[in-house]
């Protein structure tokens, strides 16, 4: 997982690249991390492009994920998930809690388009 | 009119990877297998005969076909070479052909039919040559045409080749959409647009939305919304507040609680979106994943005990039926009737020798004493095709529809659990005993009503 901040419009936005697979065995590890990156912004975009498969324990962790952003009055985005990981998404219905995106970019722009909160 | 039916590996090679071990003539088309469309349509046409050619192995089409009993037509297989073209199919299957119309399906070639219509004056009247082809396939017809009866408006034919597994679904859908009616579809229909196989549960707020099809030994738990457009499989468990729309449910399959099913193919833990090919085995078994078929033959120790009881019934009821069937069968009270029977191994079968025996002498009314009647079929206990106590076997004539469709709780026993009940023979009533003995029953229940059995046996009937 890296992890860096877009500084380019008027707000920090993070960006997580989450990469191989997110199941039982490293989703604690994202958490954990969220939580830090979350003291450098609250509005954080997750690049799933690299992302090569999801189980449900990593789906409850990015819904954790979302939650603490949503505490920290801040958004999750999720941007350039490939269909595999889409599919996982779709049929938990996890699809409805997340805006996405295709790809990092345009989940960046999209804080400062539509207003982050 | 005969028809042969070709398949090539090379034909399937996208559906082999997809649902490995399954042969694409077997593959479900709302829950009916793909061989059996051709079939009928085969029927239709006018075919006395049917040859299914293969490059790939076929003993699955075969356990499945059979001699085409089940369809009144007479079936029979042969192997081709993968590099074999037609003319040399057809140059080795000379005899079959024998100067007769041929009408050859080549590929995985679906072809639209209406159950009610007759196509057998417009095959006869075509001229030989191909009706259709593509690259994946096609229906060409051989020999020489007839012109009686030729038709003025010719039937409308759709083919449609199975190439990839977003063809497959779209044939499905067009099916349980468009051509529900022009099929023989497996279950009950009381109301249009909606079959129900056998088994099915449905509880309580489950709704169910119309086109649906659903296959044998379904559960669909609370709040779970089932359709428009689901096909599901058998052996299937939706779990509560699920929806299954626009989607295929293959046969043993576990859909988790509050997933969404919209537009997929579930296939055990497979999920397939249909649309772009992509596939995802899940990992996750409460979100989707594999049911194995439930065991209904018992526990190995069951068996075991079943076998063991079988051996020690055969060494001590020897001697009694060397010494006593020759003199019975002398004196005509010995008659045996060969039955073919549905096995306890899925799709096997075994013939056995019904026996009657008139109890008019004090040998015979022994020979019933020690169910002697049933001897034979003791040795079938020990290879595992009969229980010492199940079900009353099933013929193959009597219920291949029932065996072919999964039906639970199917485990013949040489003594019948409605015999040790003491129900009439043969009846509903005795069949619906010896279900409830077969899913529920344990080796202290086997041991308490296979003695029981026995004793009724012995004083119940003054022939057996």
């Amino acid at each position: 997982m890296i992890f860096h901040l877009d500084t380019s419009s008027e707000k920090a936005i993070g960006i997580a690249e989450l990469q191989g697979r997110i199941d039982a065995n490293n989703c604690n590890d994202l958490k954990k991390s969220f939580s830090q990156w979350l003291q450098y912004s609250s509005n954080i975009v997750f690049d799933c492009s690299g992302l090569e498969f999801i189980d449900s324990s990593g789906l409850g962790a990015i819904v954790d994920c979302l939650r603490k952003a949503l505490e920290a009055h801040g958004d999750l985005r999720l941007s350039g998930l490939g269909p595999k990981v889409s599919l996982i998404f779709e049929i938990t219905k996890a699809k409805k809690l997340f805006s996405m995106y295709p790809d990092s970019s345009s989940a960046v722009a999209s804080f400062s388009l539509l207003g982050s909160v | 009119m005969k028809t042969i039916i070709i398949t090539k590996k090379s034909d399937y090679t996208w559906l082999r990877d997809i649902f490995p071990g399954l042969h694409p003539l077997l593959i479900p088309l709302c829950n009916k297998p793909f061989i059996e469309y051709l079939i009928d349509f085969s029927i239709l046409v006018g075919s006395s005969g049917l040859r299914i050619i293969s490059d790939g192995v076929i003993s699955d089409v075969e356990n499945f076909c059979e001699h085409g009993s089940q369809w009144g037509v007479e079936i029979s297989y042969a192997n081709i070479l993968p590099s074999e073209s037609l003319s040399k199919v057809l140059e080795k299957n000379s005899r079959f052909c024998s100067g007769e119309r041929i009408m050859i399906i080549s590929g995985l070639l679906f072809i639209h039919y209406n159950k009610r219509s007759d196509y057998r004056s417009f095959f006869a009247s075509l001229p030989p040559g191909e009706i259709f082809g593509c690259s994946n396939g096609n229906l060409s017809l051989t020999g020489v045409p007839s012109e009686l009866g030729k038709q003025e408006t010719p039937p409308l034919l759709s083919p449609v080749v199975l190439d990839c597994i977003g063809q497959y679904y779209e044939l499905s859908n067009e099916i349980l959409h468009h051509r529900l009616a022009d099929y023989v579809l497996p279950g009950y229909s009381n109301e249009a647009e909606c079959f129900i196989g056998r088994n099915v549960v449905l509880q309580k707020s489950v709704t169910v939305i119309k086109p649906i099809i659903i296959g044998n030994n379904v559960q669909i738990f609370t709040g779970s919304v089932i359709g428009p457009g689901a096909i599901i499989g058998s052996n299937v468990i939706v779990d509560r507040e699920s929806t299954v729309s626009e989607s295929i449910v293959m046969d043993n399959t576990f859909i988790g609680e509050q997933l969404e099913v919209d537009k997929k193919i579930a296939a055990g833990n497979l999920l397939i979106d249909p649309e772009s090919g992509y596939s995802l085995t899940m990992e996750d078994p409460h979100l989707l994943s594999g049911i194995k078929s439930k065991g209904i033959s018992g526990s190995p120790f069951q068996r075991v005990t079943h076998g063991l009881t079988a051996a020690w019934m055969i060494m001590l009821l020897l001697l009694p039926y060397l010494l006593l069937k020759p003199f019975l069968k002398l004196s005509g009270c010995w008659k045996t009737e060969k039955i073919v029977y549905h096995s306890m191994k899925h799709g096997k079968k075994i013939s056995l020798n019904r026996v009657s025996i008139e109890k008019q002498s004090i040998l015979a009314s022994i020979a019933v004493f020690l169910s002697l009647d049933r001897f034979t079929w003791l040795f079938w206990v020990l290879n595992g095709h009969l229980a010492i106590i199940g079900c009353s076997p099933v013929s193959v004539s009597q219920g291949i529809q029932i065996i072919n469709n999964n039906t639970a709780g199917y485990r013949p026993g040489v003594f019948s659990y409605s015999e040790a009940e003491d129900w009439p023979q043969n009846t509903f009533d005795s069949d619906i005993v010896d279900h409830y003995y077969a899913v529920h029953s344990n080796l202290i229940k086997d041991i308490f009503l296979t003695q029981k059995a026995l004793f009724n046996r012995i004083h119940h009937e003054d022939k057996i």
